[in-house]
């Protein structure tokens, strides 16, 4: 594997089986082949049920892949070791579409609590913490609960959270779905940024307008299947959704 | 681990115990009364075996010498039964000495044996005889056998084969009493091992929940730590912190209600009119000889039990 894939699915199928075989299994992703490289911003693009959380819960290593092989960060998933997946998610930063906040603390505590369970002493999170504040720009409301932010703050703070560890990948899951149209444009400006500096970012998506807007290269799922994978807008694209 | 972190988890584990009061409250009171119930079952059983080890010490058995054996055989036995298995003590009780035992019995009436007094006396009744106790009562029975068989000897008769008679024509054992006290011992000891497994059972179940509650009641932050990278160790940290606090909790509580109950009795049994159980009083053990291992059993047992609970309830939380 070329040491500048920082992704790669290799004939990847997953599939879920039903539980006590009582509802049938579903096959969600099938015959999966893509790399991402390092630097990489790509959208992951497609309708409801087709399997973009199942290919992100694949990098994550939260599913393991039913058949072929999944490599992220030079590591190859169908062989890691239970114990060395926390490391492999401390390379991944991953801004959920709920966002995933701890209601009970303030907005740095939310960025500090992602070092502190991961061993790193307070000295350092001390530093780090207003630091990545600053990158989102919510410098001003460190002290503030997540209930006492808007929706694009909160996010925000999610993707603080995502950048501690200085990810080389950073994944987010429907980052436009919980706000505002605006809101949307300003953290995919800000993933953009993020991008310029060398990072990976993965954008899952069923928003066809985002990917088109942004002119990335998108890869578009449908039914389990990659369909599409090239810069958008593609008029193939345009037709599925 | 750091220290700031070791910190960070304490103080997380002690966060939600103080958060989850009540059922951390209900757990501790659970706890306490299976170890209270476990302490007394325990301090009974080992009481019941001081007094039998006490009562052990009068196992005395008494093999009597027929007249008729010969000084030979009787003189063989004195030398090999000492050292046969099983036998702790063992003393020889000539006709001689006999008599002046029974005088001693008799205080001031002791002079009716002065005719068969001295050795070799023809008219002596009382049979020499050896007194035996043994290193493990419990069997006594194959023991008295065993060694009866070793007074056996044969005399040639005229048609060429031998009869063979034996040395002790009668033996006083006490195997009932031994017998009783020993299946006692064991009855005791089994109830108290019983009741502290099944006890450590209903322990393990009843913290497992409590923990079970506190995961559940923090499942997202969870989740939260194991998408950023924290390790199953230092996710678990924290309920194994509650549930051995808990434990330890429970154990001095336990320690302090067993421990005053016993020395509350043991006070109450050294009052002067309760001597006339001063026999059992002997062999309670004493307060201060048993405070230490009580507070360290309960301690280890509490502790043990609210890793273990934990351990068996957050299992499944962690496969993400
Ligand atoms: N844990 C699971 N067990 C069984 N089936 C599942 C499970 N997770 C997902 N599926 C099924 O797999 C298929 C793909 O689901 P997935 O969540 O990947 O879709 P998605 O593209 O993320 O959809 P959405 O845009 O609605 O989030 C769906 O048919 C879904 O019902
Ligand atoms: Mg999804």
């Amino acid at each position: 594997m070329p040491t500048t894939d920082m992704i790669r699915f290799e004939n990847v199928k997953k599939v879920y089986t039903g539980i006590e075989s009582k509802s049938a299994d579903i096959v969600a992703l099938h015959n999966v082949n893509l790399s991402i490289q390092k630097g990489e911003f790509v959208f992951v693009l497609g309708h409801s049920g087709a399997g973009k959380s199942t290919f992100l819960k694949l990098i994550l290593r939260e599913e393991k892949a039913t058949e072929g092989r999944v490599f992220v960060n030079g590591r190859d998933l169908s062989k890691i070791r239970q114990r060395d997946i926390p490391y492999l998610r401390r390379g991944l930063g991953v801004v959920f579409q709920d966002f995933r906040l701890i209601p009970s603390m303030t907005a740095y505590e939310n960025v500090a609590f992602a070092m502190r369970v991961t061993n790193i002493p307070e000295r350092q999170i001390k530093r780090r913490v207003p630091y990545v504040l600053s990158l989102v720009g919510l410098s001003g409301k460190a002290h503030s609960l997540p209930q006492e932010l808007s929706g694009g703050e909160q996010q925000r703070i999610a993707l603080a959270r995502a950048l501690v560890h200085s990810p080389p990948i950073i994944i987010a899951d429907e980052p436009t779905g919980n706000i505002d149209p605006e809101l949307s444009v300003e953290i995919m400006e800000l993933l953009q940024a993020i991008n310029s500096l060398g990072t990976t970012i993965v954008v899952v998506t069923h928003e066809h307008d985002l990917a088109a807007r942004f002119k990335k290269r998108t890869i578009l799922i449908d039914h389990g299947e990659v369909v599409d994978d090239g810069v958008s807008p593609y008029g193939k694209e345009a037709a599925y959704l | 681990m750091r220290l700031s972190s070791f910190k960070y988890l304490v103080r997380q584990g002690w966060h939600s115990m103080v958060s989850n009061r009540l059922m951390t409250l209900a757990s501790i009171g659970v706890l306490v009364a299976c170890l209270m119930i476990t302490g007394v079952a325990v301090l009974l059983s080992v009481n019941v075996g001081s007094y039998v080890d006490y009562l052990e010490t009068f196992n005395e058995i008494e093999f009597f010498i027929d007249d008729s054996a010969p000084a030979d055989v009787v003189e063989n036995l004195k030398l090999q039964l000492p050292l046969a298995q099983n036998v702790a003590f063992c003393e020889y009780i000539s006709k001689a000495a006999a008599v002046e035992d029974m005088r001693g019995w008799l205080g001031e009436n002791g002079d009716v044996m002065n005719d068969y007094a001295g050795e070799g006396n023809e008219q002596n009744p009382l049979p020499a005889s050896f007194r035996i106790s043994l290193t493990d009562v419990s069997d006594m029975a194959n023991t008295v056998q065993r060694l009866q068989s070793m007074g056996a000897y044969a005399v040639p008769a005229q048609d060429g084969t031998a009869v063979t008679y034996n040395a002790f024509y009668r033996i006083n054992s006490p195997t009932e009493l031994s017998s009783t006290l020993v299946n006692l011992r064991r009855i005791v000891s089994y109830v108290g091992w019983g009741l502290v497994i099944v006890l450590g059972v209903v322990s393990v179940v009843v913290i497992s929940n409590t923990i079970r509650l506190t995961v559940f009641a923090r499942r997202k932050e969870i989740n939260i730590m194991k998408f950023v990278g924290a390790t199953n160790a230092f996710i678990r940290l924290p309920f194994f912190v509650e549930g051995m606090t808990v434990g330890a909790i429970s154990a001095l509580l336990a320690t302090g209600i067993v421990g005053g109950a016993y020395y509350g009795l043991e006070q109450a049994l050294l009052q002067p009119d309760a001597l006339w159980l001063s026999e059992f009083t002997r062999c309670m053990l004493p307060f201060f000889e048993i405070i230490g291992p009580l507070a360290g059993g309960f301690l280890l047992f509490g502790i043990s039990i609210g890793g273990i609970g934990c351990a068996s309830s957050i299992r499944k939380h962690l496969k993400v």
